[in-house]
């Protein structure tokens, strides 16, 4: 099932509406907001996602986290 | 024959008693405004105009006639073909986005006058009508002569009738504040807080840019619209000291509403212009010291004279002058073909002169523009797509702007519950405004709901024809990728 969330990319200017299924995993979602924000913000080698300040765990899929169309979520990416 | 001052009064004042219908049917409050007060509450309402309408008739033939002149001396296609392209790409923003809503203002106006609470209220309102069907025309007089130069033009007078995503959200504005709002809420958002709050803006800072510039034409139209703005910008005042009066509560509603609401508007519009597309020998004053010495101050002091607290939300207000347009124009930059005018890239002297306006928070918008920058250097001129996004944006639910709140590093959008259905909102304002009045707005559809339920596709290529734009229309980088600067800087 397509996902779309409500991404925001530390760094970046604007939030960015990204689909994802609920088997992708969270580190996919990560490197996807940083691809579609690529133009603005140089990606980086590692990323993490947080919903309400909370960590998610890059293993776990979508679903397995329980986020649901429209949720928030919060990429943080740098360079190590 | 009597004098003026001898009948003017009689004239201005003239309210009747009913006899056979009730105060309340031939005003309701539904479309007068609340709280709903007596006539006897309004008989010493004034305005310092008191304009009559034969004086008004003369003056603005006279205001017209000068419009005219310099139209004819300095408004034809080879007048405009000097100024500088980005600057012209200004015009074409603020061309699309305020013709067609002074003429709402109309609507706002005539309103007033029929439900306004006193007649002189009325007599100023009616004139105020009169003024801003002027204001649409002037634009669109002026800019259509443009079309056959450049089609961007025609989005003077296109804009408005479009499912472009800046007229959604300028429709949403313009809607409320201008066309349904009743005659109280209608001053106070309208002229109090656009009016003498912002305006300035465009009267003062941008025709002194204009000025600077060398366009005559755009100070010239600026400057006879700020005449008429003074003027019934006056009923404001006496509007708002009434519900102050009566009903402190809904007038510190109003204007922390109506504040939040313009300064988006006012951001992106004018924001875009001074601090991005007024070439910068022309620049004088930054945006964020526009917005200080012009709209700040007086506004703080009127709000201090009415007996007003600042609105709730003051700090983030501030803290969003250093922002918030800045965040908006990297954004639309990278999505510029949803639009209908071209944007300039900041290039090394621009860039430095950004950091020194905004010292404290340029530096997390720099690396941005380096990135957009390298991408060009990477495909070379004439690529736009390599800096442009693909990638559907979100849109806030209450001004149905592009989710641009906070700073990069960290945005402030909130999302909520309400029913089955989620809502976003660029920032705790908005939020606020919309959990304050949620049935005025919960049924409003944003850009990516349209396209979530089917009403719109989600393919940008596809988007683009339901935001009206072909490739000849759509925007672009104002030199294409190619900036001088860009190849010494390469080389």
């Amino acid at each position: 099932m397509l996902v779309p969330l409500f991404g925001f990319l530390k760094g970046d200017t604007i939030g960015l509406v990204v689909l994802v299924h609920d088997t992708d995993r969270i580190k996919d979602l990560a490197a996807s907001l940083q691809e579609a924000a690529s133009v603005r913000v140089k990606p980086k080698t590692y990323a993490q996602v947080y919903r309400h300040g909370e960590l998610l765990d890059p293993e776990l899929t979508i679903a397995e986290v329980g986020l649901s169309a429209l949720d928030r979520i919060d990429v943080i990416a740098e360079n190590i | 024959m009597l004098k003026r001052d001898d009948w003017l009064d009689l004239a201005r004042k003239l309210d009747w008693d009913f006899s056979y219908v009730e105060e309340r049917e031939v005003f309701p409050e539904e479309i007068s405004g609340s709280p709903w007060l007596t006539a006897e509450t309004w008989k010493d309402w004034d305005e310092p105009y008191r304009t009559s309408y034969t004086e008004y008739v003369k003056n603005q033939s006279i205001k017209e006639a000068s419009v005219h002149a310099v139209r004819d001396a300095v408004g034809k296609v080879e007048d405009f073909q000097k100024h500088d392209p980005s600057w012209i790409n200004g015009l074409k923003l603020h061309a699309a986005t305020l013709a067609l809503a002074e003429f709402a203002a109309v609507v706002g106006n005539l309103r007033a006058a029929r439900f306004g609470r006193d007649s002189a209220w009325r007599t100023t309102a009616l004139l105020g009508a009169l003024d801003e069907l002027r204001h649409a025309q002037i634009p669109l007089l002026i800019m259509h002569e443009l079309v056959r130069w450049d089609p961007q033009f025609d989005w003077t007078h296109k804009f408005f009738h479009t499912n472009n995503w800046i007229a959604i959200a300028g429709r949403h504005l313009v809607d409320e504040l201008l066309i349904t709002s009743d005659p109280m809420e209608f001053a106070v958002g309208t002229n109090f807080v656009f009016e003498t709050g912002f305006t300035n803006l465009q009267f003062i800072g941008l025709s002194t840019m204009a000025h600077a510039a060398g366009d005559r034409m755009f100070e010239k139209m600026v400057k006879s619209i700020q005449t008429d703005e003074a003027r019934h910008a006056q009923i404001g005042h006496p509007v708002l000291q009434k519900i102050i009066a009566h009903d402190p509560k809904r007038a510190q509603y109003l204007v922390d509403k109506w504040f939040w609401r313009n300064w988006l508007f006012f951001a992106v519009i004018t924001g875009f212009s001074m601090d991005y597309l007024t070439p910068l020998k022309h620049r004088t004053q930054s945006f964020k010291e526009f917005m200080q010495e012009w709209v700040l101050d007086q506004f703080k002091r009127s709000l201090e004279e009415m007996g007003l607290a600042l609105p709730w939300y003051w700090q983030q207000f501030l803290d969003a002058i250093d922002t918030y347009h800045h965040m908006v124009y990297a954004s639309a930059y990278t999505y510029r073909a949803t639009t209908w005018f071209n944007f300039a890239l900041p290039g090394p002297e621009e860039r430095t002169w950004l950091q020194e306006k905004y010292a404290k928070t340029w530096p997390l918008f720099d690396p941005i523009w380096e990135q957009i920058t390298n991408r060009w250097r990477k495909s070379g001129p004439g690529v736009e797509w390599y800096t442009h996004g693909a990638t559907p944006v979100t849109f806030c639910n209450l001004c149905q702007l592009v989710l641009c709140g906070g700073s990069p590093e960290r945005n402030s959008a909130e999302v909520i519950t309400r029913g089955a259905r989620k809502y976003v909102f660029c920032s705790k304002p908005c939020r606020w405004i919309f959990e304050s009045e949620p049935e005025r707005y919960e049924h409003h559809k944003d850009v990516v709901m349209r396209i979530l339920s089917g009403e719109a596709p989600g393919n940008l290529f596809e988007l683009l024809r339901y935001f009206d734009l072909t490739p000849s229309i759509w925007g672009k980088d104002v030199a294409g990728g190619r900036y001088p600067w860009m190849q010494l800087s390469k080389g």
